[in-house]
Order: C-alpha cells, then structure tokens, then sequence
C-alpha cells in the first residue's frame, strides 16, 4: 500500500514548507493549497486521505471551506484538522461542530500533530498520547 | 460668537453669604454668569437631575445635609457637574477631604477675593472637562490596546510556528547530521521559542480575563492535588537552576471551593516565578494549611530564597504590565502580566492574594481561598423561614459509558449540557444542584439536593430522565444514564440547637448519602 496522501492548507509559504518536511519524513505525500478557492480544486485532484487546514486564508476562511466540503459528496468524509493561530476558546469549538476532527493552536508540537493525523487516519499510535487534544467524537 | 452664561448653582443657607457671593460677580459682564440660589440640598438634588448646571457652589453645613454626605449627594445627582465647597476656616480639613470625593477645589468663606471666584469658576470647568477628556481617551487606549494585543499575539504566532517547525526539524535530523555544538545551540533556539510563545499565551489569556471571555466553573476541588501537579511540571526547570523545589502539604487538608485547572495555572504562575526570580542553590516551597483566622479558608503560600521585594512594591508587583526594575534581577523578566492574570483569577474564585517581603529575605506569595463546604451550600434554602423541618431527597444522576469507563475528555464535554439539563428540571430554588464533587469512579455523578419527600424525588427524576434522553451531546456520545433519589426524611431542628449546627448537622448526613453512592459505583 502506498503512502497516505495529506492536503495542507495554509497561506503562509514556510508553515507549508514545515510542514512539508515533516509530514514527509513520516511517509505521508502532501499536496498544497493557498487559499480557500484553490483547497476545493486541489481536495477534487489530489483526493487526500486527510486535510490539515489553517482557519484564516484568503478569499474565505476554512470555516467557509469545511462547509464546502461537507457539501461535496466525494470529499464529506475526508477528515479534517485544523491547525490555526487563532484564540482556542473562540474557534476550537466552531471548528469541533463544523466537523473538524481535531482544533490545533499554532505553533504546534510534532508529536501532537502526527499523534492526531494517526488517530484521524486510524492509524495505530506510534508515540506516547499527547496530552492535550480533542478528537470530537471519532 | 457669543458664549453662552455659565450657569451656577449656589447651595447656601445663610443669606449673608449668598449676599457677598453675589457682589463678586458684579464686575462680571452680566451675559456670562447666571446664578441659580437654593438653600436646602434636597431642592439642589432636584435641581441638579434636572441638567443644565455647569458648576455648583456648595456650603456644607445646610439644614437637610451636612458634610461630606452634601459632597456626595451633589455628586450623586450630576456626576459630571463640578462641585467648589465653600468653607468654614475651622472646616479646611473636611473640604480639602472633600476633594478626594470628588469636589474640585474648596474656597474659604471671608477669604475669597472679589475677583477670584468667578476665575476659580472658570478654572475648575475648564479642569473637570480636561479630566473628562482624559478618562475617554484613557478608555479608548484601554480598549485599542486590548485589539491590539489581540491581534499582536495571533500575528506572532504565524512566524513562530515557521521557526520552531523548522528547528525541530533540524533538531530531529531531518536535514542531516548535527554536531554537538550545532545541537546545542539549536537547543537554545528552541527554549527561547517556547519562552515566546508562553508570552503570547500571556497576552491572550490578559485579552480574555479583561473582555469578560474567562470561564471559572467553581467545584469541590483537591488543592494537594494542585500542588503536586504543579511541582511536577516546574521540578525540571528548577533542577535546571539548582534550585530545590518542594512542598509540604498538611494530611487532612479540606478540599476547596474553585476551579481545578485555574488553581494549578495560579500555582503555576507564582511557582514559575519563585524559580526565575531565585538565585542558583535557593529553595522554592509550596505549602498549604487552614487560615488561622478563617477556618472557612485554606491558605496556599508559594514562598522563596530570592532577592525580595521592597515594601512600596508589594501592592504595585499585581498591577498589569508592572516590571520589576531590579537590576539584581538578573535575566528576563517576561512581559509583567502573571501576577495581574494571578490575582484576577484568585479574585474571581472569592480568593485573596498577597505578598509579604523584605529585600534581601525572600518573599512569600499567600492565596487564601474559600474551602469546600456543602452546608453552605444548602444554606440558602434552608435558612429559609419554616423549612428547617422539611423532608430532604437526595436525587443523584449517573452518566456512565457502555464500555464502563469515562474519559475526561467525555466528562468534560457532557459536564456543561447535563449541568443545564439539571438546572432546569429544578422545582424552584429550595433546590441545589450541587456543584462537581471530584468524584473518582468509573462515572459522572450529579447530585441534587432537593426540599421534598419521595414523591417529588420520584418526579423529579422522571424529569430529569426524560430530559436528558433528548439531550443532543449524550446521545451522540452513546452515554447510559441513570436517575435515582434517595430521601433522608425531615431533620428536624431542635430548638435547643443553632442554625449552624443543624446546617452541619443535614450536611453531614447529607455527605454519609453522597459518599455512599459514590462508592457503590467505585
């Protein structure tokens, strides 16, 4: 079985780049995108087994893109992780309710992250369990 | 253009003096003042609601007030109408008192020159409005600076992110091998990243304790718990500055009445700066007992061999953005905000804090927080008129999971709604949900203390059951709910017995209930 393909959506070039490499050296491919125009398009090429989505990009936030996605038929159960720099109190539960698997605050510690991607891949835990996340109801 | 007169409010009783008051102004032209004349401070007060006044004139010995008490009705009346006392000389004092109740500037009756009240009149306008001004701008910069913060942190969070991925990737190898020195330094890149982003935390934490945004879910909570849990997570970075860090907690230590995790960040905040502020090979402890003179309180003091603190500094050291300008201080002081969001914290949880320190001696850092206390609780119900003899029903609501345990992060999500549930199905407000008791087991347990026999016990927990069948986040989660009640009978009072006693007395058996119930489910 090939690697599990990751979609990154961020609009800053070096979170991208970051992530990128460390995704990599744990045998995930990862596509980007910038905005949440291009999300859509790319989500509908590269058919991610999972999205990591910052919540401010431009031209729509990625509360507007999660929408959009649940709307789509052929992407509605692509998991979703969010992974923003905005204030956990006022986002993490919108984000929990509008389907995200897990709410992130940047920066984020690795361990955390690639514990979340195993868990919302159904992947078998690698790592200790991180401390603090929330994976909703998965 | 021509002005408008000022229209002053003389508030005076003896018509001698309104009579020599008057002869100042003659010299004024006759468009720039209007003097109004009363001579009670009841007809002053509404006078004054009315609007329209500029500045009022106010002796303070009048038939219906005297004092300071005049002061404070005047300002009660118009808040942003200056106020001049006109005095006695035996008076100064009491006028120059009142100014710190808001009065502007005081005159000495027979000592006023001609000319200077209408300039002392024009003068204190013109100073009220100035303070005026200032209090808005201060409002303003009050409210830009807590946008700005807000928007400051979630900026700096986006770079950060970009260098700590990126020296965590260098750290973890993912470029190539490092040598020693390369890895060393690397670690400092990334102590000092995290150090940053704890800052920031500071800022968003400050931006939502002050816009109101905090919640603090009050509960039966284990302050030894807190204080293990925090020498846990700071022994590291005390070890890393040989600094001996260690607590002494008192067996049979009452449970308090607070927020879990507020309390551990207040522990947190003050161990965390016992460490930065204590020179290499000083000691840091953490300890907790009954407050001497409240037995109701439970006294945590964080307490260090550091430099200490001047006296004048003591209040100051809680105030937001305050630095300590030592320069024995050595290192980086952090951005001033720990001990403001501290202190708020504490006081929101009905809690003191305090510092006693000398330079040189160390400091000790004491909160003092309400303890847990189940007959205050049920208090207000009972104290009631006529229902000290009432029957009392425990009725207890278990949330449990198909797989016979709960993980916190369940409790914590259904913890809220099943709260809200409850509340609702209350009869009225001689009934008490009582709040998180810290329970252990492989349940969530909600207990309601309710003034009512079997009967009501019984409806109330159909209620509640039915109630929560349709409860949206239990569902989802698969939880199994049960609803019980257990009735203690009337405790009656006796007549001999005082109310405290027989609070203590249903509190206690009350407690014999709860605790039964919780380990029929351990």
């Amino acid at each position: 079985m090939g690697n599990k393909k990751i979609l990154i959506v961020d609009d800053d070039p070096d979170v991208r780049h970051g992530l990128q490499v460390r995704l990599k050296a744990n045998h995930y491919d990862t596509f980007f995108a910038v905005d949440a125009v291009s999300s859509m398009s790319e989500a509908r090429k590269c058919e991610p087994d999972l999205i990591i989505l910052d919540l401010g990009l431009p031209a729509g936030d990625g509360f507007v893109v999660m929408e959009r996605l649940r709307q789509m038929h052929s992407l509605a159960l692509i998991p979703v992780i969010v992974v923003s720099a905005r204030d956990v109190r006022a986002n993490q539960e919108r984000a929990l309710k509008a389907g995200a698997k897990a709410f992130l605050q940047k920066p984020v510690e690795d361990a955390e992250l690639l514990a979340v991607i195993r868990k919302a891949l159904g992947e078998p835990a690698k790592r200790e369990r991180p401390e603090v996340y929330d994976l909703g109801s998965i | 253009m021509k002005e408008k007169a000022l229209q002053v409010l003389l508030v005076e009783d003896n018509e001698g003096d309104v009579r020599l008051l008057r002869e100042m102004f003659r010299g004024e032209r006759p468009d720039s003042f209007e003097l109004t004349h009363l001579l009670r401070m009841g007809e002053a007060e509404i006078h004054l609601a009315k609007g329209g006044v500029d500045i009022v004139l106010l002796d303070m010995g009048l038939p219906d007030g005297h004092g300071l008490d005049t002061v404070q009705r005047a300002h009660a009346a118009a808040p942003d109408v200056p106020l001049i006392i006109l005095t006695g000389l035996d008076d100064e004092a009491l006028a120059a008192e009142a100014m710190t109740q808001g009065a502007q500037d005081y005159m000495i009756k027979g000592q006023i020159e001609s000319r200077a009240l209408p300039r002392a009149l024009r003068h204190a306008i013109e100073r009220h409005r100035m303070q005026i001004d200032a209090d808005l701008i201060r409002m303003h910069q009050m409210q830009f600076k807590d946008e700005f913060f807000s928007h400051v942190s979630h900026e700096l969070r986006s770079p950060l992110t970009a260098i700590r991925q990126f020296v965590t990737i260098l750290l973890d190898r993912l470029a190539g091998e490092l040598n020693p020195e390369q890895h060393q330094y690397l670690e400092i890149v990334l102590r000092n990243v995290k150090q940053l982003q704890l800052m920031i935390d500071d800022l968003f934490e400050v931006t939502a304790l002050e816009a109101g945004k905090l919640r603090i879910e009050l509960q039966c909570c284990s302050a030894s718990d807190a204080i293990v849990y925090t020498v846990n997570t700071l022994q590291e970075a005390a070890t890393a500055k040989a600094i001996t860090l260690s607590s002494d907690v008192g067996c049979g230590l009452p449970s308090v009445y607070a927020d879990p995790a507020r309390l551990r960040q207040i522990l947190i905040i003050l161990v965390d700066n016992a460490i930065k502020f204590t020179p290499a090979n000083g000691t840091v402890k953490v300890q907790a007992r009954i407050l001497e003179e409240d037995p109701n309180r439970l006294l945590l003091e964080v307490s260090d061999s550091g430099p200490g603190i001047s006296p004048d500094m003591t209040e100051r050291i809680f105030e937001r953005l305050f630095q300590a300008s030592d320069l024995a201080v050595a290192g980086r002081k952090g951005l001033g905000l720990g001990l403001y969001i501290c202190k708020d914290l504490v006081t929101r949880q009905a809690g003191q804090i305090w510092v006693k320190s000398a330079p040189g001696q160390g400091s000790v850092f004491s909160v003092a927080l309400p303890t847990f206390s189940l007959s205050d609780l049920i208090a207000p119900a009972l104290r009631r008129d006529g229902h000290t003899a009432d029957p009392i029903t425990l009725v207890v609501t278990e949330i449990g999971s198909r797989i016979g345990w709960l993980s916190e992060e369940v409790r914590a999500k259904i913890s809220l709604p099943v709260r809200d549930v409850l509340r609702r199905c209350l009869y009225s407000d001689l009934d008490v949900l009582l709040p998180k008791t810290g329970v252990a087991g492989a349940a969530e347990l909600f207990f309601i203390v309710a003034l009512t026999d079997g009967l009501g016990g019984e409806a109330m927990a159909k209620r509640i059951r039915k109630q929560l069948d349709s409860c949206e986040p239990i569902q989802q989660a698969g939880l199994i709910l049960s609803t019980s009640y257990r009735s203690l009978g009337p405790i009656a009072r006796k007549a001999s017995e005082s109310m405290e006693d027989f609070l203590k007395k249903v509190a206690t058996e009350l407690q014999e209930l709860m605790n039964q119930e919780i380990s029929s489910r351990m």
